[in-house]
């Protein structure tokens, strides 16, 4: 059996037979309530990662009966997650889609988990809070759509979020309204996060440690930080604070269940035009499970995927689409860097990639000619991750090589920028079909003009950072993305949006979408501790809602 | 820094049985390192072509042990690992290949009448300039760009499994695998015992011994 | 988990041992009180400042080892710990009723490396990136350790100029030496109470036990200003919190060891846990400053006003 073939993990469904895998103890199990497929659950969850993971714990917690469905396999770190990038590719949705437009995006490890806890269980950690005036983005700011919720109600869940992840964060954070101290103090800054620092010092603007969800100081059974750099790769310390480490957890021992090696391919619907039930495919064969409502949280790709292909004769556009917006106003996050080399051995392979961060261009309105914001961090990447960017600039043979040498003297910026929303950008299905005979995703991709002018700020801005900051031979990185958002947005008005503040659709009244697609506009920063937030606030309302009849 | 950083003597490995490596790290690497080196995905015509390639891209001198990359870009299509994702311009990975190096191979025949893995390193390194430039399109590559082959599969895949080796981490002074022991020194110019120590001019022979030492 | 588990046990038998042995003692007097002569007192410091020194040592050598003896004065604590650490060993037995050149010479060395290293960390914390911030109070050089040494040559000083002092009312710094000594070593409790706050405070006191160190030595500096300044009496219950903070310092240790069992790889992994866990050496600290209180606290019951 080699170790690049499949892992049992990824053979066999762990979460069967009233036990799932306890992720803080090798080979060990805990009890798990299982529902019977025929009866109906209050909620099938279509994902676990940062949306319905959060969600399905929630719920669980408040009563409900829950199971939650992930197509990616139930790891356990501690004695699954090699100390290997090319190994932990088994993190990544490697199924195909093809990606086209005139910035066809990087999928794969760059933003697209597969397992339960989803994306979270590869994330980079950085948990940062939208600016306020973001959710009233058009209103206040002048472009993109305003977001159907309050920011000070949001500025409770997050406080909720970071409570619950223990965030390692600085004691003052620069920017924002205040916000209740982190509950775990910031990590140790690494020399990359020390280069950026001095940047920031030479050009007058603030700078902080990067709040993480990676723990400092033991929580429960999880480990604090070892500063071991695999972070992208899947954290084997049981640091990182991944919702298979924290909601999962919790939601089973609330009594839902998860199905692990369940990919769900369509949402039934009955002929009251209300969804009835998820189909999936585990274990070889299509199963069915009956459910009085149903929660997509796929993320931006999938979530848009499973709701065009559920289409029947009633619903031929796909499922919550009267808006037609289903899959349109795909955002990423513009992700371009600037890269120099330094004298000193700066090492950046030890430690969080992202140690440290300025949010100032998120603030700041002035002295921009463009719309939105970003923020940048400091960099970390492993040799793998290092020469992908290296043969972005085209580089190769011996010259490709005497770069690589310079690989512990280097140090790098990288923006988490915000693009604009574009209904051009989008998720549609291909006539390709994939190994479970699903149509694969197509997604079309193309900047705007105010995401370059963002991009070319940022670059300029960077480029003086990182010279102030001592580097020398700075180059740019000027194609990269990060993230997925906005492909089912929520909004306060049916024709213009696909859900309600709730995370409601607005045409299928038990049909809900509680992850990255409902984001109207992106930020300047990592969405999340946005999306959980979302779940947090989602997980109440309904719970509102079904006290007073309304579900 | 002046010239290029080394690191004399370093060899990840040699902590394999120290707390920076565990056993799944260990199965992983040793199965990377265990790569048999025939073509198990390519034909004898495909594999010549993929060895010059790699050698182009990858230039290996007899100094260091020797990365057996294009076993390992073989392994990988054998398995059909691929990335999740590709180029809407390009057709699924393994396709992709097949039409590459045979496409290569036709361009290198109508310049010199030899197949790539016969013509002399600068006719190499011309082919696959103009490969990166855009500037083949004869009919065997079948619609695909090559400049899109050139970025997407040949640069990503070959360098890819080039610096998945530990002998390129030991090239790069990589602390390579580590679980549970991380790191404890983090600020510039500080390493840990078990990281490589780089050379300093004049005292190659110290480095040499503190990595000889690492654990 | 094992090795927190058996870490759990030693700690559980050292919480019982001390409290067993408070429960029997309480505050009363015991063997070798009331104090003889004041020379008693000054061997009592003498010992206290050796195992202050025995701290440093190691917490020095350790955390200096850390930073790679980047800077070749990071020996100089190592080695005045050291002749501290011998000086206070002699001193302890030493019934001399005079003050010893070599050892007063080794504690003005050590008082002068700690005001000296405290100056070393304020440039190490102040040159960071972000200067004088929490980030660089947590992980640059800790502000609070020089500190240490200066208290272990300040108590071997002060032991010193009391033996020169008449056997029969003794008076250091214009007032009765146990006066004196009580505030000093009340000073020394809280001064070192700062550091053990803030890395608690960094390790975002995971564990409530983590409050015990920055509760339990401010009341035992309050109860000593206290006797002090109070009428020259039995204070029984200073008595009693003094031992109760001379236990906290050594279970202190093993609460040390179970965070190094408690961290990714626990003992095995102890080329990292060692270093980036809590400090073993630094608990007992807390120790030698409790024992020379309780040496004050002595003489201060045997005088007059």
């Amino acid at each position: 059996m080699s170790a690049d073939d499949p892992h049992d993990a990824q053979l066999v469904p762990r979460g069967k037979n009233g036990r799932a895998p306890d992720v803080f103890r090798p080979a060990a199990w805990i009890p798990m309530r299982e529902y019977p497929q025929d009866e109906a659950v209050d909620f099938a969850i279509v994902g676990t990662g940062a949306g319905g993971g959060t969600l399905a714990c929630r719920l669980a917690e408040k009563g409900f009966k829950v199971v939650a469905f992930d197509a990616g396999a139930w790891w356990r770190p501690l004695e699954e997650f090699a100390s290997d990038e090319t190994h932990q590719g088994k993190l990544f949705w490697t199924d195909e889609r093809i990606c086209d437009g005139e910035n066809p995006l990087h999928l794969g490890n760059n933003n697209s988990g597969k397992a339960v806890g989803g994306s979270t269980v590869h994330f980079a950690m950085v948990s940062l809070r939208f600016r306020p005036e973001w959710f009233r983005s058009r209103s206040l700011l002048g472009y993109g759509a305003d977001w159907p919720l309050d920011w000070r109600e949001m500025w409770r869940y997050y406080g909720e979020v970071e409570e619950a992840l223990k965030i390692a964060g600085p004691v003052n954070y620069p920017w924002g309204p205040k916000r209740p101290r982190y509950p775990y103090r910031a990590h140790e800054l690494n020399a990359s996060a020390l280069v950026l620092a001095r940047g920031c010092e030479a050009l007058g603007i603030d700078w902080s440690p990067t709040p993480l969800a990676t723990v400092s100081a033991p929580r429960g059974d999880a480990h604090p930080c070892v500063y071991r750099g695999f972070c992208v790769s899947g954290c084997a310390t049981n640091a990182k604070q991944s919702a298979l480490l924290t909601w999962i957890p919790r939601a089973v021992r609330a009594g839902a269940e998860v199905r692990d090696l369940a990919m769900v391919g369509r949402i039934a619907m009955g002929h009251d035009g209300r969804a009835s039930g998820v189909e999936y495919m585990r274990e070889g064969r299509w199963q069915f499970q009956r459910a009085r409502n149903v929660v997509v949280a796929g993320y931006a790709i999938e979530t848009p995927r499973l709701l065009l292909m559920s289409a029947t004769e009633r619903f031929p556009d796909g499922l919550a689409n009267s808006s037609g917006l289903v899959g349109k106003n795909l955002m990423v996050q513009l992700n371009q860097a600037v890269w120099g080399t330094m004298d000193e051995e700066i090492r950046w392979y030890k430690g969080p990639p992202s140690l440290s961060l300025t949010e100032h261009w998120n603030y700041e309105d002035k002295g921009k000619d463009f719309f939105g914001g970003y923020c940048y961090m400091s960099q970390g990447p492993l040799p793998v991750a290092w020469v992908s960017t290296q043969n972005g600039r085209g580089l190769w043979g011996q010259r490709l090589q005497d770069e690589m040498r310079k690989y512990n003297h280097q140090a790098g910026l990288k923006i988490v920028g915000e693009a604009m929303p574009q209904e051009r950008n989008r998720v549609t299905l291909a006539d390709e079909k994939d190994r479970y005979g699903l149509p694969v995703a197509r997604v079309t991709y193309s900047l705007c003009d105010n995401d370059k002018r963002l991009v070319r700020h940022s670059l300029d801005f960077m480029s003086l950072a990182l010279e102030a900051a001592g580097a020398r031979d700075v180059w740019r990185e000027t194609d990269d993305t990060c993230h997925l958002n906005g492909t089912a947005r929520m909004g306060d008005d049916p024709a213009t949006s696909v859900v309600n503040a709730d995370c409601r659709s607005w045409d299928i009244d038990n049909l809900w979408i509680c992850d990255g697609s409902v984001f109207p506009t992106v930020g300047g920063v990592n969405p999340s501790l946005t999306i959980q937030a979302i779940a947090m606030r989602t997980a109440d309302r309904i719970e509102t809602l079904a006290a007073r009849g309304d579900l | 820094m002046t010239g290029l950083p080394r690191y004399p003597g370093y060899d990840v490995t040699a902590k394999r049985d120290t707390p920076s490596w565990d056993d799944v790290t260990r199965t992983v690497i040793d199965e990377r390192l265990a790569t048999p080196h025939e073509p198990h995905f390519f034909d004898v015509v495909e594999w010549q072509a993929l060895c010059a390639l790699c050698a182009c891209i990858v230039p290996q001198d007899r100094e260091r042990p020797v990365v057996p990359v294009a076993a390992l870009v073989d392994a990988r299509l054998a398995n059909n690992l691929g990335d999740g994702y590709r180029d809407a311009r390009l057709p699924p990975m393994r396709d992709a290949w097949r039409i590459g190096l045979r496409a290569l191979d036709a361009e290198s025949r109508s310049r010199h009448e030899l197949p790539f893995s016969s013509i002399a390193e600068e006719a190499r390194h011309a082919l696959l300039t103009d490969m990166q430039e855009g500037g083949l399109d004869g009919p065997e590559w079948r619609g695909m760009p090559g400049a899109v082959f050139f970025a997407k599969r040949v640069l990503h895949d070959i360098c890819g499994m080039y610096y998945a080796h530990p002998h390129a981490w030991s090239e790069i002074g990589f602390g390579g695998p580590a679980n549970p022991r991380g790191y404890v020194r983090m600020v510039a110019n500080r390493r840990d015992p078990w990281e490589a120590a780089e050379a300093r001019p004049g005292r190659e022979d110290q480095a040499y011994k503190e990595n000889r030492r690492v654990r | 988990m094992t090795q927190t588990r058996s870490i759990d046990i030693a700690i559980g038998c050292g919480l019982a041992t001390a409290a067993f042995a408070l429960v029997r003692l309480g505050g009363r007097q015991t063997l070798g009180s009331p104090v003889r002569t004041h020379i008693d007192t000054a061997r009592t410091f003498n010992r206290s400042s050796a195992l202050l020194a025995l701290s440093v040592l190691t917490d020095s050598a350790m955390e200096h080892y850390r930073g790679s003896f980047d800077n070749p004065a990071m020996y100089t604590p190592l080695v005045v710990s050291t002749l501290s650490l011998f000086a206070g060993l002699h001193g302890g037995s030493d019934l001399e009723p005079a003050r010893h050149p070599v050892r007063d010479s080794i504690y003005l060395s050590a008082a002068l490396a700690g005001v000296a290293g405290t100056g070393f960390h304020l440039y190490n914390i102040t040159k960071r990136p972000g200067g004088w911030s929490w980030h660089n109070l947590f992980y640059a050089a800790p502000i609070g350790a020089p500190m240490a040494l200066l208290l272990s040559g300040a108590l071997g000083a002060v032991s010193e100029r009391l033996r020169d002092e008449p056997a029969h009312e003794p008076r250091l710094f214009g007032m009765p030496a146990g006066q004196a000594l009580a505030l000093l070593t009340s000073a020394g409790l809280v001064g070192t109470l700062g550091e053990v706050a803030l890395m608690h405070f960094r390790g975002s006191f995971h564990n409530p036990v983590m409050y015990a160190p920055i509760v339990i030595p401010p009341v035992a500096s309050a109860l000593l200003i206290n006797a002090a300044f109070a009428e020259p009496r039995d204070h029984w219950f200073t008595r009693l919190w003094l031992r109760v903070t001379t236990a906290l310092g050594f279970i202190g240790v093993g609460f040390h060891a179970r965070g190094v069992a408690r961290a990714r790889g626990g003992w095995r992994n102890w080329s990292q846990n060692l270093f980036n866990g809590p400090p073993l050496p630094a608990p007992p600290s807390f120790s030698a400053l409790a024992l020379a209180a309780l040496g004050a606290l002595r003489l201060r019951e045997t005088e007059k006003k």
